[in-house]
């Protein structure tokens, strides 16, 4: 039954998402306020309806239903419930259905916050989400489809890939998803102001709020990510430049450079056309991430649906949707009134800096993911491209858009008086330097001209973002954004230059030192869970002899499967995280063990959640401190 | 600008979509190497068990495996039985490439889980390996018996090496 419902409501949903199209034609023929009435009302239906198909796949794996492919392949009786659920979109099949729900989220919610939009722009861009819908339902149809059947039933599934059953794991996804899939509604807004020829300013902070909305659920998603990274995969590390990751953060990058220029244009009615590019261009690179996720082109950590079937779909889709998209920009572009004169002593200037390199560094993290690809192609041997290029080509280009933050806050539309701007920025960057000498004298004794660099510009960001906001007391979605940034580089920075590590055979009983504190090694015991047998490392922390806490490292062997799953255990305090994982048994008596101190790692976290905050003030209004009334 | 920016953007897009295009149909974890087809470069070491020099030329004339190895590699420990199997097969000889290792824990390893190799090359600063074009352990090449790299599989070999790849090859 389930998978002849589930089909049904699919098959629906793509009927439905054909007739939301359609009105893009109808609008001429019908009358605007009931096209919009009708597409309204056709958006809700579809969410209902795919909302239900999710629901019911969610069913499925609660109640172990094998029949269905999908369900066998990612589940089993032993599983978790929570971990059933999040199963639903563990795999290929089930990301998808979550990635087309998600679609008719947005589309929706188009629909029902457009009180100052012309309602002929809205129905043009519901019509647009709905081919998009249409596209990922067929592709869903054709090649994905989480309700097939298997036969002969199987008793028990296959389980659910051991990497997932993290509760990180379990919002991860979903958070990236509606970033991602955020950024189809400035792409639909793109084309139909496009199709239209008109723009008005006030058009562009009704659509500032879905980017921020996108931008943060991204930031969110990414962090998460990188966050299980460091705690699930046993290396210590968060970000590894994987082509997966990268597909992740080029989007990111470009919805950051397009918040940017919405402002400008909206302000000041500049950078139209370049904003509706860049629109076009940062769905583009969320479909190219799908891609490169979907397809296994590239080797990755995340190896997934190693398909080419499927990535051929998608390679189509993107080509038709960008490419049609792309053509319309070209032949229209022309047509939107833009005013370009500026003066160089100016807030526009600066942001348009700003676009500059985050475009650069976009399209330079592209091809060292798509390098492989490239070379491979040309015939110039098989060359990766690895962390040392993205570390040099990120830090090179992402240092002097910080830089430029502090300027940004303080300098003003069409004018800037910079005497003024320089001698207040002046007082605060010399502050920084004194603030980051201090600061890296007083706990670390390395002195690195790019560390030294790199913390400055964070300081600068950070006091001059503060002072601002004493001088308004509004909790603003840039300021408390910039400030997270500043904080984030620190995190970074100090982590990855002061990190410690040993990677050593340890016997049972032995001790080691890592900076100031000693860790013992004690045992590994046994552990039995429901699906997996565990090795559990007992190791003591000291400080300076002062018995602090007890470690429990594990390694996992899930039964099914297999897999063997490294579970690290850390100590975290603002300053300093202490890392434990338990590697490989070398005899009896001793042990693989990796233990990494890593300095600031948690202002990394805490950067991401004040850059969540600022996404947050953004979307919902910044909030004004000591309001009078 | 207006017509420049438009241009550039479809020129770019079209050039990124041809090259995802041809990597589709292509093995992303596949790593060629360019010595297929190469005689094996000239080595000078010692082996590791007997302590004796050792050489390229004396394994001249034979058809056999290099498989490079360490105790302190994983994916080595999870090949090692098929290596062995094949060993018990006795039709062809393995000699082994001790990389990056330490030579008493080497020992040891090859105490607690058996022998398969007819020589051990020891190679402590991987310079050996460099030569050899390796990406890291473990890693099984075939030699011909004139000396030429033939075939050439990086990670762990499982059970169907033998029978898929080295009796086609041998029987050529």
């Amino acid at each position: 039954m389930i998978t002849e419902i589930g089909n049904i409501l699919l098959c629906v949903s793509a009927a439905l998402s054909l007739c939301l199209f359609s009105f893009i034609f109808l609008k001429k023929v019908i009358n605007i306020d009931n096209c919009f009435h009708f597409s309204k009302n056709i958006s809700l239906i579809i969410l209902i309806s795919l909302l239900s198909s999710f629901l019911l796949l969610s069913y499925a794996f609660l109640t172990d239903n094998f029949s269905l492919r999908y369900v066998a392949t990612n589940s089993n009786l032993t599983l978790e419930n929570i971990y059933k659920f999040s199963a639903v979109w563990g795999a290929h099949e089930g990301s998808i259905l979550l990635w087309v729900l998600v679609l008719a989220f947005w589309c929706f919610s188009i629909a029902l916050f457009s009180k100052h939009i012309p309602k002929k722009i809205i129905v043009d861009m519901l019509a647009i989400m709905g081919i998009l819908i249409l596209f990922f339902l067929l592709f869903i149809l054709l090649t994905s489809n989480p309700f097939d059947r298997i036969f002969p039933i199987p008793l028990n599934g296959n389980d659910l890939n051991p990497l997932l059953q993290d509760p990180g794991l379990i919002i991860h996804p979903p958070m990236l998803y509606f970033g991602y899939v955020g950024t189809s509604v400035p792409f639909a807004f793109a084309v139909a102001i496009l199709i239209n020829e008109n723009i008005k300013s006030e058009w562009l902070s009704w659509l500032r709020k879905w980017v921020m909305a996108s931008w943060m659920f991204l930031t969110i998603g990414i962090s998460l990510g990188s966050w299980w990274a460091y705690h699930e995969l046993g290396w210590g590390g968060w970000w590894f430049w994987d082509p997966v990751e990268n597909a992740s953060f080029m989007p990111w990058l470009a919805i950051t450079a397009l918040l940017h220029s919405i402002i400008v244009s909206e302000k000041r009615g500049i950078f139209i056309s370049w904003t509706i590019l860049l629109s076009i261009l940062t769905f583009s690179l969320s479909l190219l991430g799908t891609f490169l996720v979907r397809s296994g082109i590239l080797v990755s950590v995340h190896a997934f649906a190693n398909d080419p079937e499927r990535g051929l779909y998608i390679l189509v889709f993107l080509t038709i949707v960008i490419g049609l998209s792309l053509l319309l920009y070209f032949v229209k572009s022309s047509k939107l009134i833009t005013y370009s004169n500026y003066n160089i002593s100016s807030k526009e200037f600066i942001l348009l800096i700003n676009n500059l390199f985050l475009t650069v560094t976009t399209f330079a993290i592209l091809l060292g993911t798509l390098y492989p690809l490239i070379s491979s192609t040309l015939d110039l041997g098989k060359i990766s491209v690895g962390a040392p290029y993205f570390n040099f080509i990120f830090s090179a280009l992402t240092l002097p858009i910080v830089f430029l933050m502090s300027p940004a806050i303080f300098s003003a539309w069409k004018k800037t008086n910079y005497n003024h701007l320089i001698k207040k920025l002046g007082l605060f960057f010399m502050f920084s330097l004194i603030i980051t000498y201090f600061f890296l004298h007083f706990y670390v004794d390395v002195e690195n001209f790019i560390v030294f660099l790199a913390i400055v510009i964070a300081i600068f960001t950070i006091l001059s973002s503060l002072y601002k906001l004493s001088q308004t007391r509004i909790l603003s979605a840039n300021l408390i954004s910039h400030i997270g940034i500043g904080v984030l580089i620190i995190g970074i920075t100090i982590s990855n230059y002061y990190s410690s590590q040993h990677e050593v055979i340890m016997k049972k009983g032995a001790n080691i030192a890592i900076q100031e504190f000693q860790i013992a090694f004690n045992d590994v015991k046994n552990k039995v869970s429901k699906n997996y047998t565990s090795k559990v490392g007992i190791f003591d922390l000291y400080d300076n002899k002062d018995y602090l806490i007890s470690f429990f490292p594990e390694k996992r062997i899930y039964n099914v499967q297999k897999n063997i799953m490294t579970e690290a255990a850390i100590h975290s305090t603002l300053t300093r995280d202490i890392y434990v994982a338990l590697g490989e048994k070398v005899n009896d008596n001793s042990w693989v063990v990796r233990i990494y101190y890593k300095p600031f790692i948690q202002f990394l976290w805490l950067g991401a959640i004040l850059m969540i905050l600022g996404g947050f003030f953004g979307i919902f209004g910044n909030l004004n401190l000591f309001k009078k009334n | 600008m207006n017509f420049r920016l438009p241009t550039l953007s479809i020129v770019l897009f079209l050039g990124i979509i041809y090259f995802l295009y041809t990597g589709l149909d292509k093995d992303p974890t596949l790593i060629p190497s360019p010595l297929i087809g190469k005689t094996v470069p000239d080595f000078k070491s010692t082996d590791l068990i007997s302590g004796e020099d050792i050489t390229n030329k004396e394994l001249l004339g034979k058809f056999y495996i290099l498989n490079v190895w360490a105790s302190w590699c994983y994916g080595c420990s999870l090949e090692h039985n098929h290596l062995m199997n094949i060993y018990k097969n006795n039709e062809i000889d393995i000699f082994g490439l001790n990389y990056k290792d330490e030579k008493n824990s080497a020992i040891n390893w090859l105490k607690e889980r058996g022998n398969p190799y007819k020589n051990v090359i020891v190679d402590v600063n991987g310079n050996i390996a460099i030569d050899y074009g390796v990406y890291g352990a473990p890693e099984t090449f075939i030699i011909n018996e004139d000396g030429v790299i033939i075939y050439k599989h990086v990670g762990p070999i499982d059970q169907s090496f033998y029978n898929k790849i080295i009796l086609p090859l041998m029987k050529k």
